[in-house]
């Protein structure tokens, strides 16, 4: 009996402080930092450690055991390479020529920001998170709120102050998580929010006159500040003519986020496009 | 209750959760180790073990996500408990049983963080039932493999020293 009525005292203590714990966040809206930051200093190693444990097995089954049709394999890539070869030449001829028009008309040089790989060593904490730690951090001088993207488009941008060698991203995909969009033909702007379903982006706030079309890329706008302009987010999976002065758009990621192991962190933030906000 | 072991079982879950997690972001794949930990816990050391372990498991997981910091911790605490009390009062001995209290579980924990989001964010996000049936199915079989292992275990080691020979010196001629 006795036993009995400590748990259900404990439950009642635990219960009570989970509460105010939250009731004080949902005001401050701050968090815990001190809590977070320790939490994710020590997950942050074991992971680590986890991930190359994991990454070993991978690598001795790839390249020791499973060697089957690799020679076939190398001569794809070969070719690939030559013709990959051949497209840089021409993208690096069409940059130092778009350079020199940007000098004639004195415009202000488009960046491009110096990245840096990183391996994602651990996955979503809780379901339903859509946050992912990479092995680098503050040490290689990742910081808060830089673009992270995929071979493909966007993924996300980081969260948090990282650690000295892991940091936390958000995928775009996530509930709270959002990019500035602009379709590709149409030029429609909005804003690019997760955690729609499916598919789990959407486009708002686009003006219910452009005219934007189904299978039409959106890519990053730069308006936000966080990514830089002319990165791919997706493709436009459905247009509804919305109740308001907006169109309703569900976009189909460009990158799969379910097979995430290597991103690229933009280690420069670009500079917010004028009249963004 | 011995607080070590609760320890033990949440750091366990939560390095599991968030290795294997890594194979599976943002796809169909949704599963929560740390809640088969609470299960794991309250059915076999009682509803005080299984809160601990909801507190703080779910605590850590508010912490590494991005979610407000109790939902997590909250919702896992009251599963604890009820799972606890609950086993306390019936027979929750096989296996499958077992499998049926994660499941469960699982069902209740996921609307009370439903429920939650949606006082915090004064926004309704929606149940995602795809999303909830994989997660109930992946924890169930993942409770169904830590409840077998752990039956199997004691016996598979008491088998390998009961098979293993005595050394030359000790044995008897």
């Amino acid at each position: 009996m006795g036993s009995t009525r400590r748990t259900l005292v404990l439950f009642l203590v635990l219960s009570f402080a989970h509460l105010l714990l939250m009731s004080v966040q949902m005001q401050a809206r701050s968090g815990v930092p001190l809590f977070q930051a320790g939490a994710f200093g020590v997950f942050a190693g074991i992971q680590r450690v986890m991930a190359g444990i994991s990454d070993g097995g991978r690598s001795v089954w790839a390249n020791y055991i499973a060697l089957r049709g690799v020679a076939a394999e190398n001569d794809v890539l070969q070719k690939r390479v030559l013709s990959l070869e051949g497209q840089v030449q021409t993208q690096a001829a069409i940059v130092s020529q778009t350079r020199a028009l940007e000098q004639l008309l004195t415009l202000q040089q488009s960046l491009v920001a110096p990245t840096l790989a990183a391996r994602v060593i651990a996955g979503d904490p809780a379901p339903g998170a859509f946050v992912i730690t990479i092995d680098r951090g503050s040490a290689d001088g990742v910081e808060p709120n830089m673009a992270v993207l995929g071979h493909a488009g966007v993924i996300g941008r980081v969260i948090n102050r990282p650690t000295a060698r892991a940091a936390q991203v958000q995928l775009l995909i996530g509930h709270n998580a959002g990019a500035g969009g602009v379709t590709e033909t149409s030029e429609a702007v909005g804003v690019v929010k997760g955690g729609a379903g499916d598919p789990p982006l959407e486009m708002a706030y686009v003006d219910l006159l452009k005219d934007v079309q189904v299978g039409e890329r959106v890519l990053t706008s730069g308006l936000d500040g966080i990514f830089p302009r002319g990165f791919v987010i997706g493709t436009i999976e459905r247009v509804v003519k919305g109740s308001g002065v907006y169109r309703e758009i569900a976009v189909r990621p460009a990158v799969n986020f379910s097979n995430i192991h290597v991103v690229l962190v933009m280690l420069a933030r670009p500079a917010r496009a004028e009249g963004g906000s | 209750m011995k607080f070590g072991r609760v320890l033990l079982t949440v750091l366990v879950a939560l390095t599991l959760q968030m290795a294997l997690a890594r194979y599976a972001v943002g796809g169909r794949w949704v599963f929560d180790l740390v809640l088969v930990a609470v299960v794991y816990g309250a059915v076999l050391w009682g509803p005080a073990a299984g809160m601990w372990i909801g507190t703080i498991g779910g605590l850590m997981q508010d912490a590494l996500s991005e979610n407000v910091i109790g939902v997590g911790g909250f919702a896992k605490t009251v599963v604890g408990f009820g799972v606890g009390v609950l086993g306390e009062q019936f027979m929750v001995a096989r296996p499958l049983a077992r499998a049926g209290a994660v499941a469960a579980a699982t069902v209740v924990h996921r609307l009370i963080v439903v429920g939650l989001w949606a006082i915090a964010d004064q926004d309704w996000r929606g149940v995602a039932w795809t999303a909830m049936l994989m997660e109930t199915s992946l924890n169930a079989t993942a409770g169904l493999a830590a409840f077998h292992l752990t039956q199997m275990l004691p016996g598979a080691v008491r088998h390998t020293r009961e098979g293993r020979r005595s050394p030359l010196s000790r044995r008897r001629w």
